[in-house]
C-alpha cells in the first residue's frame, strides 16, 4: 500500500553514513539530529544499547546503531551524530557516523529489497534509492529498533 | 449503544466532575446515617446533592439518573419529615441507589449505555415510600405505645390462617422475622438459588409465608425479590449468618418484628396492624455521642474554596518544565565559571552572576509551589472506604468500626491515584482475615466489634498510612506450617527463621494463610501484588503484628512520586542513586574487612554478618583498562524490610532531590534499576532498585543454603 501511495511522490529522506555505506530513513520518523552527547550505560541491557542520554530534560535511550545491525564499531569523531527516531514505544536515540543531507527521492527511483542481499538482514531494510550513482539503504527503523525478546540475566 | 447528549465535551466533564462530587456527599451522608443515626442535617445534606444531581441530569438528557434521583427525593423528602424512619432497609436502598447511580455516570462518562436499568431501584424505593404511606393509619395506635411506624417495606397481605400462625407462634415465645433478599442478577441459577433461601428459612425458623412460595418456586415463578416471613427462636445474627450462607444471594432486609426479649401476643383485633407497625429493633436511633470533629472536616472539606480545576498532564508538564530550567541553569552557571576564570573582573560575569542566582531562587520557589498545588488532602482516597469497609463487613457477617485519622494530610496526587488499590486491599484483609467472628472475639474477651483503623501522618519526609486492626494478630507458627506446605521454604529453614522474619514470608507470591478461601480478599490477587505496587512508588511496607492484639501494615511514602531523596554513589564513570529511605549508613572499610562464607563475600558489623553486593559484579560492568582494585572500598548499608546488605561502590558523591524519570518502554524492566535521573551537570543517573537488588542476594543465599541477616554465624 505504502508503495503504491509513493509511486509518483517524493519521500523525504534523512542520509547518514555507517561505516562507508550511505543509509537513510523517513523524515517522518526521525525527529531530530543532535551532537553525540554523553550516554550513561545502562546495566543488563543488550550491547546495542549504548544507554540513555538527556534530551532537553527528558531521558531517551540510544542505541549504536552500527552494532544493531551487526557493522563494524568504530571510535565516535566529530562528525558522529545522534539521529532521534520518534516510534511508538517512544523516542530512541541513534549514534551515526555523520549526517549528510535530506534528499527528496521519487519513489520511482526506490527499489524494494532484493533477495540477493545477505549482508542486512532483508526484514530491516524497506528499500534501495539510487540518487545521482549513489546507493542509499532504507532503513525500516521501526523495525530495526524493535526489541527483541528480553534474554533473562 | 451510544449516547448523544446535546452537550460539548467540555459541559460532560463538568458535569462528571459534579456528579462525582454529589455522589461522594451522598455516599458519606447515608454512611453517617448509618452510623450515628436520622439527624436532620446530614438528611438535608444527602436530599441536597440527590435534589442537584436530578437537575443537572435531567438538563443532561439522562432520563434514567434523573427518575432514580427523583424517586431517591421522594424517600429522602419523607425521612426528613419524619414521616419515615433510617432502617438498615432504608440504608442498604440508600446505597444500592448509588451503586445505580455510578454505574450511570459511567455511561455518561464512556458514552455506552449499560445494563442498568432503574426499575428494580425505583420499586425498592417506592416499596419503602409506600410502606411509610401506608403504615400512617396503624401508626397512631403504635406511636401510642411509643413504637415507631415502621413496617417492613413491600409486604404483601397475609392471609387469616397466616396471621394465625403468626399470633400463635409469637404465643410461644418466637419472634417473628421479615427478610428481603434478591439474587444476583447473573447468578446462572435463580430458582436453584431461591429454593436454597426458602430451604435456609426452613431451617433456621418456620416459615409462615414467602414469595415466592416454594411451590412457585418449583414453577420457576421468580419475582426480582425474595420475600419471606418467619418465626425464629434463633437468635437475629445467627439467623443471618445462616441465610448469608447461601451462594449469589443478597440479603437487602432481615428485620425482627418484636424485640427478642420480650415477645408478647399481641392483642387478636389488632394482630395484623401490630405486626406492621411492630418497631423493628434495628431501627437505628441518633447516637448518643456528640457528634466527632471528623465531620467538621469533612465540612471544611465540602465548602467550596476559590479553586480551578487543572488536569494532572498540566501539573506533570509544569513539573518537568521546571526540572528543564534547573538543569539549564546548572550549565549557565558552568558557563559562569568559565567567564570568571577566562575575564577576571569582567563587570559582564557580575551582572550574569546575579541574574543566575536570582533565576535559582525563582526556580527553586517555583519547584515548591508546583510541588504544593499537586499534593491533595488524603481525604480525597479515603472517603472511598467507609463504604468499601461496610459492604465487606456486612458480606463477612462481621461487625466493624471503622476509624478514619489524619485525613487531612497532604500527599501528591500521582501517589493518591496509585496507593488506592494496595489500601484497599490491605482493608480487606484486614477485615477479612484479621478480625475475628463475633464469637471468637468474645471468647478472647474482646469486645464483639472489631475496630479497623486508617491513619495518616508525616514523619520526616514520608507519609505513614497505617491499615491496623485489634484482630487475632499473625500467628508465626501458623505462617511456619503453611509456607512449608506451599513449598515455599523447607521446614528446616522455616524452624530456624525467627519470629520476626517469618511475619514477612506473607508478602511471599503465593501465599495466604486463610484456611477458606473467601471472595473478598482471596481472589489470586495476593499481597505480594500489594508490596511489589507499594514499591513501584518508592515507598515500603512493614507489619507489626502480636498475636491476640492484631496487625498494623505500615506504608511509607515518599511525599511525592516525582521527587526523592537520595545518596548518590558513583562506580566507575556512572552515578548511581540510591533512595534514602533504604539506606541505613555509609561506611567505609579496607579490603581486609571482606570476609568469605560459604562463597559469599560478607562483612561483619557490630556482630552482625551483612552480606555484600558489588555493583561491577552485579551489573557485569566492564572495567576499563588500567583499572586498580581499590584498597579500601565505600559500603552503603541498605535495608529493606529488615533484610539488610551492603552494597559496595568506588565513591559517595552526596545527598540530595533527584527527579525521577522511566527509563521507558525501549529499555523495559531492568531488575536492579528503577529508573533514571538528570543530574545538575545535564548527565543522566540511574536509580537503583534496593529492594530488587536485594531479592537477587537473598535468592543466591538460598541456593547455597544460607540466611540472610539472621545475626549468626
Amino acid at each position: 500500500m505504502a508503495q503504491q501511495q509513493q509511486r509518483d511522490t517524493l519521500t523525504q529522506i534523512v542520509v547518514f553514513q555507517l561505516g562507508h555505506e550511505l543509509y537513510g530513513a523517513e523524515i517522518a520518523v526521525v525527529r531530530e539530529v543532535g551532537p553525540l552527547q554523553r550516554v550513561t550505560r545502562v546495566p543488563r541491557t543488550p550491547r546495542y544499547v549504548e544507554g540513555v542520554t538527556n534530551l532537553r530534560g527528558r531521558v531517551i535511550p540510544v542505541v549504536d546503531l552500527r552494532r544493531r545491525l551487526g557493522l563494524e564499531v568504530s571510535a565516535p569523531t566529530k562528525a558522529t551524530r545522534i539521529a532521534v527516531a520518534e516510534l511508538e514505544a517512544g523516542q530512541v536515540g541513534m549514534i551515526v557516523d555523520s549526517v549528510q543531507e535530506v534528499l527528496r527521492v521519487p519513489a520511482s527511483a526506490i527499489e524494494p529489497p532484493s533477495p540477493m542481499m545477505s549482508k542486512l538482514d532483508a526484514d530491516y531494510v524497506q528499500g534501495i534509492a539510487k540518487v545521482d550513482g549513489r546507493l542509499i539503504i532504507l532503513l525500516d527503523l521501526p523495525r530495526v529498533l524493535q526489541r527483541e525478546e528480553r534474554k533473562v540475566v | 449503544m451510544g449516547f448523544d447528549f446535546d452537550m460539548t465535551a467540555e459541559d460532560i466533564k463538568v458535569f462528571l466532575d459534579e456528579a462525582d462530587e454529589q455522589l461522594q456527599v451522598m455516599e458519606a451522608g447515608v454512611l453517617r446515617l448509618e452510623k450515628e443515626g436520622e439527624s436532620p442535617e446530614h438528611l438535608q445534606e444527602i436530599f441536597r446533592a440527590a435534589h442537584t444531581l436530578k437537575g443537572s441530569s435531567a438538563t443532561l438528557g439522562h432520563r434514567k439518573m434523573a427518575e432514580v434521583t427523583h424517586a431517591m427525593e421522594n424517600v429522602l423528602d419523607k425521612l426528613r419529615k419524619g414521616k419515615l424512619a433510617v432502617s438498615t432497609a432504608v440504608v442498604d436502598t440508600l446505597f444500592a441507589c448509588l451503586d445505580v447511580l455510578m454505574s450511570f455516570k459511567e455511561e455518561i462518562a464512556t458514552g455506552e449505555e449499560g445494563d442498568v436499568t432503574t426499575e428494580g431501584i425505583i420499586s425498592r424505593l417506592g416499596a419503602i415510600d409506600q410502606a411509610a404511606t401506608g403504615a400512617t393509619a396503624p401508626v397512631s395506635a403504635a406511636a401510642a405505645q411509643g413504637g415507631s411506624p415502621v413496617a417492613p417495606g413491600g409486604m404483601p397481605p397475609l392471609s387469616p390462617a397466616e396471621e394465625g400462625h403468626l399470633r400463635a407462634g409469637q404465643g410461644r415465645g418466637l419472634t417473628p422475622v421479615w427478610l428481603l433478599a434478591a439474587v444476583d442478577k447473573n447468578a446462572s441459577m435463580p430458582a436453584v438459588r431461591t429454593f436454597q433461601l426458602l430451604l435456609a428459612v426452613g431451617d433456621a425458623g418456620e416459615a409462615v409465608r414467602s414469595w415466592p412460595t416454594l411451590q412457585e418456586v418449583e414453577e420457576d415463578k421468580l419475582g426480582e425479590e425474595i420475600k419471606a416471613l418467619f418465626l425464629t427462636g434463633q437468635r437475629l445474627d445467627a439467623v443471618r449468618t445462616a441465610l448469608a450462607g447461601v451462594p449469589e444471594i443478597q440479603i437487602i432486609e432481615l428485620t425482627a418484628l418484636a424485640s427478642e426479649t420480650g415477645a408478647r401476643p399481641a392483642p387478636a383485633a389488632q394482630a395484623a396492624a401490630a405486626v406492621m407497625a411492630y418497631q423493628a429493633p434495628e431501627v437505628l436511633t441518633p447516637a448518643a455521642a456528640p457528634a466527632q470533629e471528623k465531620s467538621a472536616a469533612a465540612v471544611k472539606g465540602g465548602k467550596n474554596a476559590r479553586t480551578v480545576r487543572v488536569d494532572v498532564d498540566v501539573m506533570d508538564n509544569l513539573m518537568s518544565l521546571v526540572g528543564e530550567l534547573v538543569i539549564d541553569r546548572t550549565r549557565l552557571l558552568q558557563v559562569l565559571t568559565r567567564l570568571e576564570t577566562e575575564r577576571e573582573g569582567d563587570d559582564m560575569a557580575q551582572v550574569m552572576s546575579g541574574a543566575l542566582a536570582h533565576i535559582g531562587r525563582m526556580t527553586s520557589d517555583l519547584q515548591d509551589e508546583i510541588q504544593r498545588a499537586r499534593m491533595l488532602p488524603v481525604d480525597n482516597l479515603f472517603r472511598k472506604f467507609p463504604r468499601m469497609v461496610r459492604d465487606v463487613a456486612q458480606k463477612a457477617v462481621k461487625e466493624i468500626e471503622f476509624v478514619i485519622l489524619g485525613e487531612e494530610t497532604e500527599l501528591d496526587r500521582s501517589v493518591i491515584e496509585e496507593i488506592g488499590d494496595p489500601l484497599m486491599h490491605l482493608l480487606r484483609n484486614s477485615v477479612d482475615h484479621g478480625v475475628e467472628p463475633a464469637g471468637d472475639r468474645l471468647r478472647a474477651g474482646k469486645p464483639a466489634k472489631g475496630t479497623v483503623t486508617l491513619e495518616a501522618f508525616h514523619e520526616e519526609n514520608y507519609i505513614i498510612i497505617s491499615v491496623r486492626d485489634d484482630g487475632r494478630g499473625m500467628d508465626p507458627q501458623r505462617i511456619r506450617t503453611s509456607a512449608v506446605r506451599k513449598g515455599l521454604i523447607t521446614e528446616d529453614a522455616a524452624r530456624r527463621m525467627p519470629d520476626h522474619e517469618v511475619i514477612n514470608l506473607v508478602w511471599a507470591p503465593g501465599f495466604s494463610t486463610a484456611e477458606q478461601v473467601s471472595d473478598i480478599s482471596g481472589r489470586g490477587v495476593g499481597l505480594d501484588v500489594v508490596q511489589k505496587n507499594i514499591e513501584k512508588l518508592n515507598g515500603s511496607v512493614e507489619i507489626r503484628t502480636e498475636v491476640g492484639k492484631g496487625t498494623e501494615f505500615r506504608v511509607k511514602l515518599p511525599l511525592t512520586l516525582a521527587i526523592i531523596r537520595s545518596l548518590q554513589v558513583q562506580v566507575l564513570d556512572t552515578t548511581y542513586c540510591m533512595p534514602l529511605s533504604s539506606v541505613v549508613e555509609t561506611d567505609r572499610i579496607p579490603v581486609s574487612a571482606i570476609q568469605t562464607v560459604r562463597q559469599r563475600e560478607v562483612i561483619v558489623k557490630r556482630g552482625e554478618v551483612i552480606p555484600i553486593l558489588r555493583l561491577i559484579e552485579a551489573f557485569e560492568l566492564e572495567r576499563p583498562e588500567g583499572y586498580v582494585e581499590p584498597d579500601e572500598y565505600f559500603v552503603v548499608i541498605v535495608s529493606v524490610m529488615g533484610k539488610q546488605i551492603g552494597i559496595v561502590v568506588d565513591t559517595l558523591i552526596g545527598e540530595g532531590d533527584v527527579v525521577i524519570k522511566p527509563l521507558g518502554t525501549f529499555i523495559g524492566d531492568v531488575p536492579g534499576i528503577s529508573g533514571a535521573t538528570i543530574m545538575g551537570d545535564g548527565d543522566v543517573a540511574i536509580i537503583l532498585d534496593i529492594s530488587s537488588l536485594i531479592n537477587t542476594v537473598k535468592a543466591e543465599l538460598n541456593r547455597t543454603g544460607s540466611e540472610l541477616n539472621s545475626g549468626r554465624r
